[in-house]
């Protein structure tokens, strides 16, 4: 029980959020899925730090030597993930800011263009 | 007998060219030139290009006076609100000429590294209809003049890998890579949609030109090598932006 105030002031924390969660969910904010997600991972990081050895049996049953070694390896490869997505999804928006830019400036090409109806010899003089 | 012959084929030869200059003529060509902070050659280059088509510059959000010089000359200027890169501005100048009734459209750099007077030869394939794309290239039967030397580190460190890296990824015999000189017909355009928006979309072309079973062609074309242009790390750039949109379609 060396954990003492670290596992209270994460409690407290892990209530605070699967709190705001809740309120989210009912402003519909969020989709029952999204919320069971957040609240499953919530309630495992509670269920870890209450029950530290739990993860020592699984980092064995994986080949890791300690439960705290699965953490960070876990945590490492999570957060690569998540950069792989943003990035991912910072490369989708950049195209539609293009789509919107090209739109514009397209459009308003067009509408000077319309405003000045004037008749221009396209062909070539070669 | 040997005289009528050469009169018979010098015949056939001018009546074959009127045939092309007629085609040539009814012919709607389209020079796109994308301008990024080109106000010190912009005027210049559309100068030395407007005879050949109908010039659209494309200013991709430029913080200097481009577009307005670029306006002065009395030519059509599509101006990009905030910066969006080459590929970007391309895709636009080609969109823009669709919608205005191009049968040629010919992709031309505004830092004036490009001959205009080289457009006619680029062109000609597709007059004749021998292509529906024609590629500039730099390394095509040039003659090894001063003009026509390319910088050694640009040349060996740059060009020939990204050459031979695309070769080998699209399994295609081109004798150059991101040369910005080419032209692409009507049909060509329709089915080539740039979605790369910076300096990799030269790669992407060249893929859809095959996936479209186009035909192309390469000529030789001349470069003028001011300064350094793209810098040494760019190729790598040009990999991984590939690479990203070969994950990330939509």
């Amino acid at each position: 029980m060396n954990y003492l105030p670290l596992q209270v002031i994460i409690s407290l924390f892990v209530v605070i959020v699967v709190f705001r969660l809740t309120k989210k969910y009912k402003d519909k904010t969020f989709k029952f899925s999204e919320f069971f997600g957040w609240l499953i991972i919530w309630l495992i990081v509670l269920f870890v730090f209450w029950l530290p050895q739990t993860t020592s049996y699984l980092a064995i049953f994986l080949g890791v030597g300690r439960g705290v070694d699965l953490a960070v390896y876990l945590a490492v490869i999570l957060i690569f993930y998540l950069i792989f997505r943003l990035y991912l999804k910072i490369d989708k928006q950049q195209k539609e800011i293009t789509k919107i830019v090209r739109h514009i400036a397209v459009n308003e090409t067009k509408d000077t263009q319309d405003r000045r109806s004037k008749t221009e010899d396209l062909r070539p003089k070669i | 007998m040997n005289c009528s012959a050469v009169s018979l084929w010098r015949d056939g030869v001018s009546k074959y060219l009127k045939y092309i200059t007629a085609k040539a003529n009814n012919m709607k060509v389209f020079i796109i030139i994308p301008c990024y902070n080109e106000s010190a050659n912009i005027a210049m280059v559309i100068n030395n290009v407007k005879n050949y088509g109908t010039v659209v510059v494309v200013d991709d959000g430029s913080t200097d006076n481009s577009w307005q010089i670029a306006e002065n000359q009395g030519i059509k200027v599509i101006k990009h609100l905030v910066n969006r890169g080459q590929g970007a501005a391309l895709e636009t100048g080609d969109n823009y000429a669709i919608s205005q009734g191009a049968d040629i459209v010919v992709h031309f750099d505004a830092d004036g590294q490009h001959l205009p007077s080289e457009i006619p030869k680029l062109i000609q394939p597709i007059i004749t209809n021998d292509a529906d794309v024609v590629l500039g290239s730099r390394f095509l039967f040039l003659a090894d003049t001063k003009e026509n030397r390319i910088p050694f580190i640009k040349k060996w460190l740059i060009l020939k890998p990204a050459i031979i890296f695309q070769n080998l990824l699209l399994r295609i015999k081109l004798t150059d890579a991101h040369n910005g000189f080419r032209a692409l017909t009507k049909k060509a355009l329709e089915r080539i949609k740039i979605t790369q928006d910076g300096m990799a979309h030269a790669s992407e072309i060249i893929e859809q030109i095959l996936k479209n079973n186009l035909r192309y062609i390469e000529v030789p074309v001349t470069i003028r090598y001011y300064e350094f242009g793209q810098g040494l790390f760019s190729g790598f750039k040009i990999i991984r932006d590939l690479l990203i949109g070969k994950i990330n379609k939509d």
